[in-house]
């Protein structure tokens, strides 16, 4: 028995020792209530299951890293994919921008994937959003789901109130978040990494607390109903319509289908979100966005050189809050209704793992880590709440084949090879 | 001939019970290069920090001359003393923006001159012609910088991967990219090999003729400081004990046993 072995072994049963610890007392103790008392009933049959589970995973992992082939392979993958990524981004963009403009007319869309997409695709619109804070900026912001609930709520409380149209309610609810996103860039202007993360992380929950609490304007726990749908240039996607007025199918004389409204607010957060992308890839050029991901770099030396930091910090929270508030605008019109249920932290910290896990600044990574996150998570619904094991499942993996994210190599801003070629 | 660049008066500072530099006076002149010597923890790096604006004074005045009228720097912190009064500096440790292009360092330093062309982004967005122009006269600027340091055909390399040397003559013409009347430069020959810190003298010597900018030195090598200083002060424990011309300060008792003790 070779050396390697014998440790890949003993590092199996500590592996299995470990799981014992945690699965032991998890799985294998249940509490059942029997008359007046409650009482432990050991079931050890799946704890020795799991166990051996992990002992014969991690033995395998073992194996393979000794012939390093099956490891070897799959990151040569990834690094093609990235490699591929570098030369070819721009055309792998616009295939992906077509695909996603012809994707509700495939013959296999249907309502469920329909709602998927889009709720994909609100994630990536967040999480191109949250990459000019975190990923150019590098202001860690664990609260940016309170941008979200700000938007949401601004257009709730507006259009249930003025019975404005959605694109009038739209900037509004961009401009709410901008201003909450000053609001919280001031306090937090000196601090940096952890601190930051925490008093953001605050932030988020005061937010929500909030509009718990404030029963007069938010309704509280219950939330707000009855949120206009949004039109179609003023045509409603109404099933039932009266005399003298018009709605989507009766304009265009079709045949009534909910599938229109769907279809409508896929392209409706499909236009939000490339609106987001193009608004970051032309301001990471032009000098704000370079003194971002300067001050990202060094705060000192961007002092040094003259660079405001406040003003240039306030910018990043504003405008990305702008468009936080953009998506959760779009989320209360699709919802109809808006609680302050759907603004948890978990939101915030499955922005950032996008974010982080698509490469810290890269657009298209954002897309690739979205697609991958909530998509795992959705195909694995009917686990109901183990589900979430396949989304640290998939965080996991990246982690372990991509450590800086999917796409992590930075282009330059700017090139002398193309100012010289000009 | 020449005339009275930076003027500093009585200046003061105490972090709590220690005194970092003690009623210190002196001045620079106008393209000259005047060299600030001292054993360590004389208070060399502290008089820099006052300077460019980290720190606040506890007592004392910097007044800064330029053409139109004189600046008193005490009255700008940290970022305005770059923006508004024009003095720029480099740093102990190299300060670059590791993971952006050379070029990018380069125009970062002109932030706020295009920050105004792209009218507050809001020009940039609508891609006007107005800030292109301005971006492009911006690149021609770092070119012209990196032909002098022969960094051109490393423009769009990170700043991180450049080798040690060629990082501190980065430092220095970004901190000229923001056109300064005084540079500060905080040991800008640490680490560096003969060939290279010859290198960084011409660089030096062509920034002060040419360049007409009055360059304040911190330095520990004697060869960088005496072979191009006009003007040396010498600290210790936080007091100027000489001002002089380098043969002058090479031949002073106090600067001696400063660094070498006294006999007893």
């Amino acid at each position: 028995m070779s050396s390697e072995l014998r440790t890949i072994i003993k590092d199996s049963l500590f592996t299995g020792l470990i799981s014992l610890a945690l699965f032991g007392p998890i799985v294998g103790l249940k509490t059942s209530s029997k008359g007046a008392g409650l009482f432990v009933t050991p079931s050890w049959t799946p704890v020795i299951f799991l166990v051996s589970a992990c002992i014969i995973g991690r033995f395998l992992i073992g194996l393979n890293s000794i012939r390093k082939k099956e490891i070897g392979f799959i990151s040569k993958i990834t690094s093609r994919v990235s490699n591929y990524m570098d030369n070819k981004g721009k055309h792998f963009a616009i295939t992906g921008v077509l695909f996603a403009v012809v994707f509700p007319f495939l013959p296999f869309t249907d309502r469920y994937i329909m709602d998927v997409s889009i709720m994909i695709l609100t994630y990536i619109m967040l999480g191109w959003g949250l990459n000019i804070v975190v990923g150019l900026a590098g202001l860690l912001d664990l609260g940016y789901v309170a941008f979200y609930a700000v938007g949401a709520y601004s257009y709730a409380l507006i259009a249930t109130t003025f019975g404005w149209s959605f694109w009038v309610c739209l900037p509004l609810a961009g401009l709410f978040a901008a201003f909450f996103g000053i609001l919280l860039g001031f306090p937090v202007l000196r601090l940096r990494g952890d601190y930051l993360a925490i008093v953001t992380l605050g932030f988020g929950e005061i937010i929500r607390i909030i509009l718990i609490n404030w029963y007069e304007v938010t309704n509280g726990p219950d939330g707000i109903t009855g949120i206009p749908r949004p039109t179609f240039f003023g045509l409603p996607f109404k099933k039932i319509v009266e005399d003298g007025e018009n709605s989507f199918h009766t304009f265009f004389n079709l045949e009534y289908s909910t599938m229109h409204r769907i279809i409508f607010l896929y392209y409706l957060i499909l236009f939000l979100a490339l609106i987001t992308n193009y608004f970051t890839l032309k301001i990471r050029k032009l000098p704000v966005g370079r003194a971002w991901e300067a001050l990202r770099e060094d705060e000192i030396a961007c002092k040094s050189l003259g660079v405001n930091p406040t003003n240039t910090k306030l910018t990043a929270f504003a405008i990305g809050a702008t468009f936080g508030g953009f998506a959760g605008a779009f989320f209360a019109t699709r919802q109809a209704f808006v609680s302050p249920e759907s603004f948890t932290f978990i939101e915030s910290a499955i922005i950032v793992a996008i974010v982080v896990l698509g490469g810290m600044g890269s657009q298209t990574g954002v897309v690739l880590a979205t697609i991958f996150l909530i998509g795992i998570t959705e195909m694995f619904r009917d686990l109901e709440q183990y589900r979430m094991i396949a989304f640290g499942g998939a965080m996991v993996l990246i982690m372990v084949f991509k450590p800086k994210g999917i796409l992590a190599n930075r282009k330059p801003t700017i090139t002398l090879r193309e100012h010289n070629s000009k | 001939m020449s005339k009275t660049l930076l003027k500093v008066e009585n200046l003061t500072m105490k972090f709590g019970g220690l005194t970092a530099i003690d009623d210190l006076s002196f001045s620079a002149n106008n393209n000259e290069i005047t060299s600030i010597i001292g054993p360590n923890g004389a208070g060399k790096t502290t008089v820099f920090n006052c300077l460019t604006g980290f720190y606040k004074p506890t007592d004392g005045q910097m007044f800064l001359n330029r053409e139109d009228k004189t600046v008193n720097l005490n009255k700008f912190s940290d970022y305005k003393i770059a923006h508004k009064a024009k003095v720029a500096r480099t740093f102990q440790n190299i300060r670059l923006f590791p993971v952006m292009s050379v070029l990018e360092n380069l125009l970062v330093a002109q932030h706020n001159e295009l920050m105004v062309a792209s009218g507050y982004s809001v020009f940039g967005i609508l891609n006007l012609k107005r800030y292109k122009d301005k971006e492009k006269e911006a690149v021609e600027k770092a070119k012209y910088w990196l032909d002098i340091i022969g960094l051109t055909n490393r423009a769009d390399d990170n700043a991180g991967d450049l080798p040690y040397g060629d990082q501190r003559k980065l430092e220095i013409v970004r901190a000229m990219c923001i056109k300064p009347k005084l540079l500060c430069l905080d040991e800008p020959a640490a680490g560096l090999n003969p060939k290279e810190s010859s290198e960084l003298n011409k660089l030096l010597k062509f920034i002060k003729n040419d360049k007409k900018t009055g360059i304040l030195l911190i330095e520990h090598d004697m060869s960088v400081v005496m072979g191009i200083s006009d003007h040396v002060v010498v600290l210790n424990y936080g007091k100027k004990i000489f001002q002089g011309n380098p043969t002058e300060t090479r031949n002073s008792k106090e600067v001696i046993e400063a660094y070498l003790g006294v006999d007893e």
